[in-house]
C-alpha cells in the first residue's frame, strides 16, 4: 500500500532521513521505533506532505506522493494524527471531529459521516460525554482520543499515528491502543505508528522498523524485534547487565 | 504454504532493498573489516539505493572470513551469540560462524520451508543419513523436521546395512542425504535383495545437486520415490539457500534471506540473469555474521522468469561446477590445481625436459548411468610430441595408471588438438560435464 524508496528529507540542508526505504502492506499495523530525534516524526510529516524538501520516492497505492500538497494527500486517504495531540483548542469536540471530515462534505456523504461520528463515540465513549466541551479544556488523554478520532473522520485508508501514548497514564494508554487495534481489525485501517512505548507497540504490530539517526538499522516481524537483544537493550529497557557483553 | 514464496516479485525486491540497506547500516558501524573495505571503495551505506548499486560494494571471500578469526566478523556482541560453528578449510584459521537466537530461528524457518517444498509433512518419518562431518547440518535438519511435527530418526553414524534395516523396519518415508551416499545406499539396497514393497520410502531429499535429471529419473523409476534437491553453502542462511519445488526446474532462492548475484569469475562484473557465472551471496536477515557479496566459488545461472509452480522467487540452476578448483566426483574432492601439476609433470616426462608454462587441458566428467567417469583432455602440441605414435600410447597408459594412484580414481587420458579445448579455455572452464 505504501512504498518508500531511498527517502532523504532535509531541514535547511541538514539531512534528517537518509536513504530510508520501508513499506506497509494493506491491513498491516507497522510500527517505527527509535530514540528521540531519530527522525520518526519527520518521516510521518514527510509522508503527509508537511515537509517539502525531500528526495526519493513515496508511493501510495502506486502513486507518487512527493510534491503533493497536504490536503491532496488527505483526500487520497492518508490520515495523520500528529505528535502532541494537536487539536483545535477553541473549538468543541464535535467541531473538531467535523473538521476532520471537512473534505468529505459536499460529496453527499451525510449519512456516512453521521455513522462515523457514532463510530468515534463508540471507540471513545468519553468523547461522547464531552462532545460539547471546548477541546482546549480536555485532559491530555481525551485530547489524544480526539486527535485520533479526528484523523478517523477523514475516513483514511492509511492512518499515521505519532506517539499516541505520549504522556498518558497507563490505563488511558491501554484504551488508546485497544481503539487502534479495533480500527485495524474492524475498520480494516492500515496503520503506521510511531511509539516510545516499544514493548506495547511491538505487541500489537505485525512488523516494525528501528530508526537510528535517520537510517533504518533493523526491521522484521514484531516478534523478531521483541526478541532482538539490540532492541531489548535500546528500547525495551532490559537491564544492561542482563544483556551485556560476555 | 509459505506466503513469502508467493509474494509478488516487486514486493520481494522492495523488501530486499530495505533489508540490504539496514544490513549495510549495521555492518558499516559494527564490523571494522567491512567498513574498511567499503571505505577503500569510497562506498558508504548511503550509496546503495537499489539492488543495482550492490555492484558498488566490495566482495567478501573465504580468505576474508578466515583473516578475521575468530570473532572479527561478528556484527553483534558475543553475548548475543547462542551457537558457534567452525568450518575448517584446510588452510590457516578456520572460519567461525556465530548465530544469534534469531539467526537460529530464521535458519529453522527456512529449513522447514525447504522440507515442505520437498513434500515433507507432519505425517512423515524422516531418516537423516549424513556423514559425521555434516553433523551441524544434520542437527539443523533434525530440529526443523521435528518442529514440523515429523518423526525424526536421528542421524547417528552407523553402517550402511544398519541404515537399510532402519529404512525398512522404521517405515522411513523421507530420506535426507547426499547424492553419492544415496547411490551407495541404493546400490546396497539392490544387492541386498530387500523387497521394495517392504519399504515405505516416498521421497529422497538431497542436499546437493550432483545427480542430474536423467540419473534421478532412472532412480525414481527403479525405486518408486521422488528425489528433490536443496542447495546450500556452509557460510550462509541455513542448510540450504535454494530448493526445488515439485516442478523441479531450478532451485527457488530464499529471496527474503539473501540476494543472489552472478558475476564473471575473473572480472567480478555482474552478469545479467540467465548468464552463467559465479554465484555471489549477500545475506539480508543474518544478524551475527552478515555476508556482503560473498564469493561462493560456485558456477550457476539465475533464472528470473516465474516458475510454473506459482512461487514468485527467482531460481538458480543446479551447481555442477566451481571456480575455486575443487571438483566433486563420486564423493571425492579433486583439486584442479593438483591435476594441473600432474599434467605438467607427465608432459615433462614425455618431452624429456622441463615444462614450465601452463599446459592446456580440461577435465571432463562424463555420467554413465549413476556413475561419473573422468576424462582428462590434454592438448598435445609439437613442443612435447616428436611424432612416435606408439610412444604416445605408452605414455597415455602410464598417465592413466599414475592418475589412479595419485587421485584414487580411474581417469581416461585423451590427447586432443588445442583448437578442441579453445572454446572451454576461452570461457575459463577447467572442467566440463558431459
Ligand atoms: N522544523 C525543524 N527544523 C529543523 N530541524 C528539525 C525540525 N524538526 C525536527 N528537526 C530535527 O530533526 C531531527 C529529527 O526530529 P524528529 O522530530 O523527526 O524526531 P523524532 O524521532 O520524532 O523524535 P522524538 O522521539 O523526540 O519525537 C531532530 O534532530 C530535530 O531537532
Ligand atoms: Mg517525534
Amino acid at each position: 500500500m505504501l512504498q518508500i524508496k531511498n527517502l532523504n528529507t532535509y531541514y535547511s540542508s541538514i539531512a534528517i532521513l537518509r536513504h530510508l526505504s520501508l513499506h506497509v502492506r494493506q491491513g498491516e499495523i507497522v510500527c517505527l521505533i527509535g530514540a528521540n530525534g531519530a527522525g520518526k516524526t519527520t518521516l510521518l510529516r514527510t509522508i503527509s506532505g508537511l515537509v517539502p524538501s525531500s528526495q526519493g520516492e513515496i508511493l501510495y497505492q502506486g502513486k507518487g506522493l512527493l510534491g503533493l500538497a497536504p490536503d491532496v494527500i488527505v483526500k487520497m486517504g492518508i490520515g495523520h494524527s500528529p505528535e502532541g495531540r494537536q487539536v483545535f483548542a477553541p473549538l468543541t469536540v464535535m467541531e473538531n471531529l467535523e473538521l476532520g471530515a471537512y473534505h468529505r462534505f459536499g460529496r453527499a456523504e451525510k449519512p456516512e459521516i453521521q455513522g462515523d461520528f457514532e463510530r468515534v463515540f463508540q471507540l471513545f465513549p468519553r468523547l461522547y460525554e464531552r462532545r460539547r466541551q471546548i477541546a482546549g479544556t480536555l485532559s491530555g488523554g481525551e485530547q489524544q482520543m480526539l486527535a485520533i478520532g479526528r484523523a478517523f473522520m477523514a475516513r483514511p485508508k492509511l492512518l499515521l499515528l505519532d506517539e499516541p501514548s505520549l504522556g498518558l497514564a497507563p490505563k488511558l494508554v491501554e484504551g488508546i491502543f485497544q481503539a487502534i487495534i479495533t480500527l485495524n481489525q474492524e475498520e480494516g485501517l492500515t496503520i503506521l505508528i510511531v511509539e516510545q512505548n516499544a514493548r506495547r507497540v511491538l505487541e500489537m504490530s505485525h512488523r516494525g522498523y528501528v530508526l537510528e539517526t535517520g537510517r533504518i538499522v533493523l526491521q522484521g516481524s514484531a516478534r523478531d524485534l521483541r526478541d532482538d537483544p539490540d532492541v531489548q537493550r535500546a528500547y525495551l529497557g532490559k537491564d544492561y547487565a542482563q544483556v551485556a557483553e560476555r | 504454504m509459505n506466503t513469502i514464496e508467493y509474494t509478488p516479485l516487486n514486493e520481494l525486491l522492495q523488501l530486499q532493498v530495505e533489508l540490504l540497506q539496514s544490513t549495510l547500516n549495521r555492518v558499516y558501524n559494527r564490523v571494522p573489516s567491512y567498513r574498511k573495505a567499503m571505505d577503500a571503495l569510497k562506498c558508504t551505506p548511503e550509496a546503495v539505493t537499489s539492488l543495482a548499486d550492490l555492484a558498488r560494494l566490495p566482495f567478501t571471500t573465504r580468505e576474508d572470513l578466515t583473516a578475521n578469526y575468530p570473532y572479527g566478523q561478528f556484527a553483534v556482541p558475543l553475548r548475543d551469540i547462542i551457537r558457534l560453528h567452525t568450518l575448517s578449510c584446510g588452510v590457516s584459521n578456520p572460519i567461525v560462524m556465530g548465530y544469534t537466537k534469531q539467526d537460529v530461528a530464521h535458519r529453522q524457518g527456512l529449513t522447514c520451508r525447504f522440507l515442505s517444498a520437498s513434500g515433507v509433512t507432519a505425517d512423515d518419518i524422516v531418516q537423516i543419513c549424513l556423514d559425521p562431518g555434516m553433523a551441524f547440518l544434520a542437527q539443523e535438519l533434525k530440529e526443523a523436521a521435528e518442529a514440523m511435527g515429523a518423526l525424526v530418526i536421528p542421524p547417528e553414524p552407523m553402517a550402511v546395512q544398519e541404515r537399510l534395516r532402519i529404512l525398512a523396519d522404521f517405515k522411513t518415508s523421507t530420506l535426507i542425504t547426499f547424492s553419492s551416499y544415496l547411490q551407495y545406499l541404493f546400490a546396497e539396497l539392490a544387492e541386498s535383495g530387500m523387497h521394495l514393497a517392504n519399504l515405505s520410502l516416498k521421497r529422497v531429499v538431497l542436499l546437493d545437486e550432483h545427480l542430474d535429471m536423467d540419473a534421478r529419473e532412472e532412480m525414481e523409476r527403479e525405486f518408486a520415490v521422488d528425489i528433490l534437491c536443496g542447495h546450500g553453502i556452509l557460510e550462509a542462511v541455513g542448510p540450504v539457500m535454494a530448493y526445488e519445488c515439485e516442478k523441479r526446474n531450478g532451485l527457488h532462492l530464499a529471496m527474503d534471506h539473501l540476494i543472489a548475484e552472478v558475476v564473471h569469475p575473473a572480472t567480478g562484473a555482474v552478469l545479467p540473469s540467465g548468464e552463467k557465472g559465479e554465484l555471489v551471496i549477500t545475506t539480508l536477515t543474518t544478524k551475527a555474521n552478515p555476508l556482503i557479496r560473498f564469493r561462493t566459488g560456485e558456477l550457476t545461472r539465475i533464472l528470473a522468469e516465474p516458475c510454473v509452480c506459482g512461487r514468485t522467487t527467482w531460481r538458480m540452476e543446479p551447481v555442477y561446477e566451481r571456480t575455486d578448483g575443487l571438483v566433486q566426483v563420486r564423493g571425492l574432492n579433486i583439486s584442479l590445481d593438483q591435476v594441473e601439476a600432474f599434467v605438467r609433470h607427465g608432459l615433462a616426462r614425455l618431452s624429456r625436459g622441463q615444462v614450465s608454462k601452463a599446459v592446456p587441458h580440461v577435465m571432463a566428467v562424463r555420467k554413465e548411468r549413476f556413475l561419473e567417469r573422468l576424462e582428462l583432455w590434454i592438448a598435445i602440441t609439437d613442443e612435447f610430441f616428436a611424432g612416435s605414435l606408439p610412444l604416445l600410447h605408452d605414455w597415455l597408459r602410464e598417465m592413466e595408471m599414475d592418475f589412479e594412484d595419485a587421485f584414487g580414481l580411474a581417469c581416461r587420458m585423451r590427447p586432443v588438438e588445442l583448437c578442441t579445448l579453445q572454446p572451454y579455455l576461452n570461457q575459463g572452464l577447467r572442467v566440463v560435464y558431459l
